[in-house]
């Protein structure tokens, strides 16, 4: 993992300092909220329905044990008793106090972590595959160069007053589990036939009023050219990004507007005139990043196959979790181990301070002191032995975080929704906690199989709506809250913005409406082994459609 | 709370500290009057004679707001003495992408100034992406700029200007314990 060293400690205490100084001068009148406001955001401190919010910085995900005790201290000192795990990769506190901020600040900053740059029209928290260092299937660990990408793009003098925020996320496999391709920039890290390493870059996704799949603007970008190549695309950005309209600031809409080929032009032509500049990074600055996220040693363990095959055998619940939540690692006697935290009927992302000491001792004792948040809402062991699966699953049955749900039905994206956020139209969570609850039997939930269900509570689509297999989105009309369905939507390496279906649905019909949509699959997918998406890609939105809204209605 | 009820007047800031202003900023060479030093908005700079706008006599400066393009100084960047950058909106981070264009890459060589909405929090970033002097009306600025606080980061992750150059001494290639 990364570790802090002088300079990284120096940066960020000194941006405590300053941040405590703004908080004094609010609150001291010296600044007003309008000038308060991208100050704070700067530090992840948001104004929301009922107090302030703060969203701390999970850079790629990553955690060590000692950082998520720290997370469960604020949770437990500062917040009520919990956090809320997002689709960014960060964490969420919904009610710390203003003035106590500075000292959430300075506990973060003792376990090297921030909130820099959760918010506010600057370049994000970068995110990355949540199995990254541990997947079996990657070309290589995205980690460093989204750690390379988070030095860079810290407190950037000429980035932090973008258009609008920015987003980058970077993976490593084939396999996209970063939904890449709804960012502002994406970079997939890959091969070229040489067996140098190198990104395909896309620029210009984004979900929101707008979804858009990210085009390709560069098929293989040498790593050494990452941060100028980086450099050209935001600074074309910056320059050219609109500013008259807050709904059309993203990059996406520049691309759009320009044209792709017109962009890759003006990106290519930037890039020109800095691409040998202090920027371009020799191997050397890459291996000592490189260093930090070596492989841990991981001590065979070859008696895990037999003695998982006896354990399967006495306790089908416990089968049933390793088939859905293991994962294979690049070491064959080992496992990658998502924990949901989408028990049936809860609030998905959302863990106690308890559940979150729980997680860090057995990272602590059974995943080399790693776990990953996810951007599905749930949190990752990327280190299990085959053998300590067993063992783990009971500590994690003790407090509700045995659910064997990952990539099913019940495995829901949802944003905060009305409950806590002062956009929404819409609530999210309990309409996400009645589909768990509808669907929450583990041979439904199995028979289904693979189906993505994605919860807005409005446009702006904090949910991941868009990519849903099944995207539910909040919207008023005439004063009522409507749910509106889309369907066939993925965020993976085939990337598609989902079709809307027609009219939308009552709070009282839309858990039965997503039954309709799941039983007419049902009946109509050509196999077992086809999942919802390959059966709405092959049969098209028209059998849902009939069976939501009739056949005469769809004719119509 | 001095800082807000004293009276917010303009002032001119560079490294050094506070400074005359020799420049009258105005709408045209007429009402300008006689002064040796001149701002005008690139429209009515692009629209002078040439032996005009370059006339040794007198400095005349050029001030660009965050929607125009600096593209029409570029040939000409060896004979313009001053190039201001508006910021009416803090928020509004064009003119930082120009700044860092026009010293990196274009090698402006005269004084490359910073004017409007200028907050203490923002200066550290004007320094490093190239600006020598700033403009200043908001009061909170001009005192704690008064009082020598610039906000300034002690380390900074990318290669820039301002208060840390030392080469090397950013991000990856640092190295520890060196
Ligand atoms: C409760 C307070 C929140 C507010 C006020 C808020 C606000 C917004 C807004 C205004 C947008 C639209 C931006 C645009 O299209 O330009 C947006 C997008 C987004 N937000 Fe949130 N959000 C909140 C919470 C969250 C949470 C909890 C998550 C993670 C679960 C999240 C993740 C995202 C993502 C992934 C997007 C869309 C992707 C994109 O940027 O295109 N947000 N948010
Ligand atoms: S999608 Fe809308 S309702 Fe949900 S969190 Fe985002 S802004 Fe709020």
């Amino acid at each position: 993992m990364y570790r802090y060293d002088e300079f990284d400690h120096a940066f960020v205490s000194a941006r405590v300092e300053q941040f405590k100084d703004q908080v004094e001068r609010r609150l001291a009148g010296e600044l007003t909220e309008e000038q308060f406001r991208p100050l704070r955001l700067m530090n992840g401190v948001y104004l929301q329905l009922h107090a302030y919010m703060l969203r701390v910085a999970i850079p790629y995900g990553t955690l060590s044990s000692r950082q998520m005790r720290k997370l469960a201290h604020i949770a437990r000192h500062y917040d009520r008793g919990y956090g809320h795990f997002t689709t960014r990769q960060n964490l969420q506190y919904n009610w710390p106090a203003l003035a106590d901020m500075p000292k959430v600040l300075d506990e973060l900053a003792s376990v090297e972590m921030h909130a820099l740059q959760t918010s506010g029209n600057c370049i994000r928290n970068v995110t990355a595959d949540h199995f990254a260092g541990a997947a079996a299937d990657e070309v290589a660990d995205p980690r460093p160069y989204a750690e390379i990408l988070r030095q860079w793009s810290s407190m950037h003098p000429e980035f932090s007053y973008l258009p609008r925020k920015f987003k980058i996320a970077v993976t490593g496999a084939e396999r996209d589990r970063a939904a890449i391709q709804v960012h502002d920039i994406g970079l997939q890290l890959k091969k070229n036939e040489a067996g140098e390493l190198g990104f395909a870059v896309y620029v210009g996704g984004g979900q929101g009023r707008t979804p858009m799949v990210a085009k390709k603007v560069r098929d293989f970008l040498p790593v050494e050219d990452l941060l100028t190549y980086t450099t050209a695309i935001v600074r074309v950005y910056n320059l050219n990004g609109r500013r008259d309209n807050k709904y059309k600031a993203r990059i996406k809409i520049l691309v759009h507007e320009t044209g792709t080929e017109e962009i890759i032009r003006q990106i290519e032509a930037e890039w020109e005139a800095i691409r040998d500049t202090d920027l371009k990074m020799p191997q050397r600055d890459i291996d000592a990043i490189d260093e930090y996220f070596r492989a841990p040693n991981l001590a065979q363990r070859p008696e895990g196959w037999s003695k998982l095959a006896s354990e399967r055998k006495a306790d089908p619940a416990f089968a049933r979790w390793v088939d859905q939540n293991v994962t294979p690692h690049k070491n064959p006697d080992y496992g990658v181990v998502t924990i949901s935290l989408k028990p049936i009927g809860g609030i998905p992302g959302d863990a106690t301070d308890a559940q979150m000491d729980l997680v860090a001792e057995i990272a602590e004792k059974f995943s080399q002191d790693e776990i990953r948040v996810s951007h599905e809402q749930n949190l990752v062991l990327p280190h299990v032995a085959i053998a300590d699966l067993r063992i783990v699953y009971d500590l994690l049955l003790t407090d509700g975080l045995a659910t064997a749900n990952a990539g099913l039905i019940t495995d829901i994206i949802a944003c905060p929704g009305l409950d806590y956020c002062a956009l929404a139209n819409a609530r999210s969570i309990p309409v996400a906690q009645r589909i768990s609850e509808r669907f929450g039997s583990p041979e439904r939930q199995s028979d289904i199989g693979e189906l993505k269900i994605k919860i807005s509570g409005c446009i702006n689509a904090c949910g991941h709506h868009h990519v849903g297999h099944i995207g539910i989105l909040g919207v008023e009309k005439k004063g009522e809250e409507l749910y509106q369905i889309s369907l066939g939507g993925s965020g993976d390496e085939i990337c598609t913005i989902g079709d809307i279906t027609g009219r939308g649905f009552s709070s009282e019909e839309i858990v039965d409406a997503v039954e309709t949509i799941v039983d007419r699959y049902l009946e109509i997918r050509a196999d077992k082994e086809e999942s919802f998406l390959a059966t709405y890609r092959r049969l098209g939105a028209a059998p849902f459609k009939n069976a939501l809204y009739g056949e005469t209605a769809n004719a119509a | 709370m001095t800082e807000t009820t004293e009276q917010a007047k303009e002032g001119l800031w560079g490294r050094e500290g506070f400074r005359e202003d020799p420049y009258v900023t105005a709408e045209s060479l007429e009402d300008a009057g006689d002064a040796a030093a001149v701002i005008l908005p690139l429209a009515a700079w692009l629209a002078l004679p040439e032996d005009v706008r370059f006339d040794t006599n007198r400095k005349i400066g050029v001030s660009i707001a965050p929607g125009e393009k600096i593209d029409p100084l570029l040939p000409s960047l060896d004979r313009i003495p001053l190039i201001a950058l508006q910021f009416p909106a803090f928020n509004d981070g064009r003119s930082y992408s120009k700044a860092e264009l026009l010293k990196s890459q274009h090698n402006f060589k005269g004084e490359l100034r910073a004017v409007g909405d200028v907050l203490i929090d923002q200066v550290a970033y004007m320094l490093r992406t190239g600006f020598d002097t700033l403009k200043v009306a908001h009061a909170v600025t001009l005192s704690r700029l008064a009082a020598h606080n610039l906000h300034d980061a002690p380390v900074y992750y990318q290669p820039g200007r301002g208060s840390h150059t030392v080469p090397g001494a950013y991000s990856w290639r640092r190295i520890p314990g060196a």
